[in-house]
């Protein structure tokens, strides 16, 4: 079922990019744009650092979403199946 | 039309409607609602203590922010430190966030409340409000007729006074097209004008923040606050603090409005009797009415899902269930997970040119297509959305889905600012009416929307 709803999925999705796809086959050849802007701001601020209590509880609130922490808060990863 | 925001924010700062009572009027709201109308799916528990700050800081004598005691509700796409943020899929149905987006920083600075995060399409893909996994969103204004999409809750949220504003995202649509399924305010602003950071991507080169609101002016008091360049984000536009609200009133006498015959062509005939109504209500107030040329307009579409499926695929490979949430292909809805198959399809090696860089090229033509009429005229108002909506739970093709998005994809190309408002109705059904403007022309599509809503 799974399977199937997948591979359904899947063909609707090639389908429509190939529709689209012809859709525009008629028009020019231009350049391409990637951002509506042409000016980029790449220089970020040095800003001052975050304080230990700020970094302690963001850590806390990150370490909360992990699915797979232990409890002292470390990433706990399935070993890769390759390596049994 | 009454401007329900402006008469609130003037009872809260002379005190006759404490922030409190605020909050409490809107949860209150919210309970008895939302049950029905679901456009909320995650309420802050903190937000009543906000306000009792808020309110001993008003006794205090304090100085207090532009938003102070406005209840504000925000789409699940943006983070808000402690709340459950999860773009309304099971993907990340329990991801607390960790961080303020800099939108809700600039919220908080201006002591706006908010009162909890707002229904959407899953991870904004959708123009219905159905695929949430959290439930579809009613229309309050059509009621059994879908709110629009993907800022469905924000919108829904709006029209059934649930609170007083509200911020959405718009990639290809997504705050204008519910914004006029609902009857309210909404604002696409210009790509780069409002941070992005800590936004939930759908498609990084053309999502944008932007509010909604009742009225004119809350949408405008929402955007002055949230406005203005962030020095962490690249793509940033270099942009000070603006007024939006000083120019709101000053009418549109001699103001050069276009509108296209495309639109016609693209739109149901008694959604365009509306928005020919409301044209001829602007020419009344003195604009002038002239035709502009936009020929490749319905090729947007195609280059806009292809583009964006790319994006949407790059965004979402992070969503792999190790760090937070769940893998998302394991969990996510048919229209997500298509959209990332999609994505995936079209940026192997050898389609690249063929699929991403063709669309990429649509973009640019589009884009000319938008800056030369600009040129000719101050705005562009049309309609918003091509057809009326369909009733929830009614099956449709995903490419009669698309089609709801025909007029509002081409403002998010081009990268321009573009805004809506209550034209009129069909059968009881709002129909909004679009206006677009030049990239940072936000005052003048505000300064048409308030003239428009004046008359109403």
């Amino acid at each position: 079922m799974a399977e199937e709803r997948l591979k359904g999925i899947e063909r609707s999705a090639e389908e429509i990019v190939e529709s689209f796809v012809r859709a525009v086959e008629t028009l020019p050849a231009l350049e391409e744009t990637y951002y509506s802007h042409e000016l980029y701001n790449i220089m970020r601020p040095d800003g001052k650092p975050s304080s230990s209590r700020e970094r302690a509880d963001f850590r806390k609130r990150f370490v909360s979403n992990m699915p797979g922490a232990d409890e002292d808060g470390n990433l706990r990863v399935e070993v890769a199946r390759w390596t049994r | 039309m009454d401007e329900v925001t402006r008469a609130k924010l003037k009872a809260i700062k002379s005190r006759k409607l404490s922030p409190v009572e605020n909050v409490q009027q809107a949860q209150e709201r919210i309970a008895k609602l939302n049950k029905k109308i679901n456009a909320f799916i995650e309420l802050n528990p903190d937000a009543l203590a906000q306000a009792e700050a808020l309110e001993r800081k008003i006794k205090r004598g304090g100085k207090t922010g532009k938003l102070a005691g406005l209840t504000i509700g925000i789409k699940s796409n943006i983070n808000v430190k402690g709340l459950r943020v999860t773009c309304a899929s099971r993907t990340l149905e329990d991801y607390v966030s960790t961080h303020d987006a800099e939108v809700i920083k600039r919220i908080r600075a201006a002591d706006g409340i908010i009162v909890g995060m707002n229904n959407m399409d899953e991870f904004a893909c959708g123009s219905s409000g159905e695929t949430s996994a959290f439930g579809q969103t009613d229309n309050p204004a059509a009621p059994g007729h879908i709110p629009g999409g993907s800022s469905s809750g924000p919108a829904a949220a709006i029209a059934s006074g649930m609170c007083d504003l509200c911020l959405g995202s718009d990639t290809g649509g997504s705050i204008r097209n519910p914004a006029s399924h609902c009857g309210v305010i909404g604002v696409k602003p210009t790509y780069g004008l409002v941070p992005r950071q800590g936004l939930i991507d759908l498609a990084m080169s053309l999502d944008q923040i932007g509010p909604f609101s009742p009225d004119v002016y809350g949408a405008a008091l929402l955007l002055e606050g949230i406005a203005g360049r962030n020095p962490n984000e690249c793509v940033t536009l270099d942009v000070e603090k603006i007024s939006y609200i000083d120019k709101l009133d000053a009418g549109i006498k001699g103001m050069r409005i276009g509108t296209s015959p495309k639109f016609r062509e693209l739109t149901d005939p008694k959604v365009m009797s509306v928005i020919d109504g409301a044209i001829g209500k602007l020419r009344d107030l003195g604009a002038e009415v002239v035709e502009v040329e936009l020929p490749h307009l319905e090729k947007g579409l195609p280059a806009y899902y292809l583009i964006m499926s790319v994006e949407f695929f790059s965004a979402t490979r992070k969503f792999d269930g190790r760090k937070y949430g769940k893998r998302i292909e394991d969990v996510c809805g048919d229209e997500v997970l298509r959209r990332i198959l999609r994505g995936r399809y079209i940026s192997r090696k050898e389609y690249r040119g063929k699929y991403y860089q063709r669309a990429l090229q649509v973009r640019t033509l589009i884009r000319e297509e938008l800056m030369a009429a600009l040129d000719k005229v101050d705005v562009i108002v049309g309609p918003t959305v091509p057809k009326l909506p369909h009733k929830m739970g009614e099956k449709i093709s995903v490419s009669a889905m698309y089609v709801y998005d025909y007029l509002t994809i081409p403002t998010n190309l081009a990268g321009i600012c573009g805004g809506v408002i209550k034209a009129g109705e069909v059968g009881g059904i709002p129909v909004g009416l679009q206006v677009q403007g030049k990239a940072l022309d936000e005052g003048e599509v505000l300064r048409t929307l308030r003239a428009f809503e004046a008359i109403l």
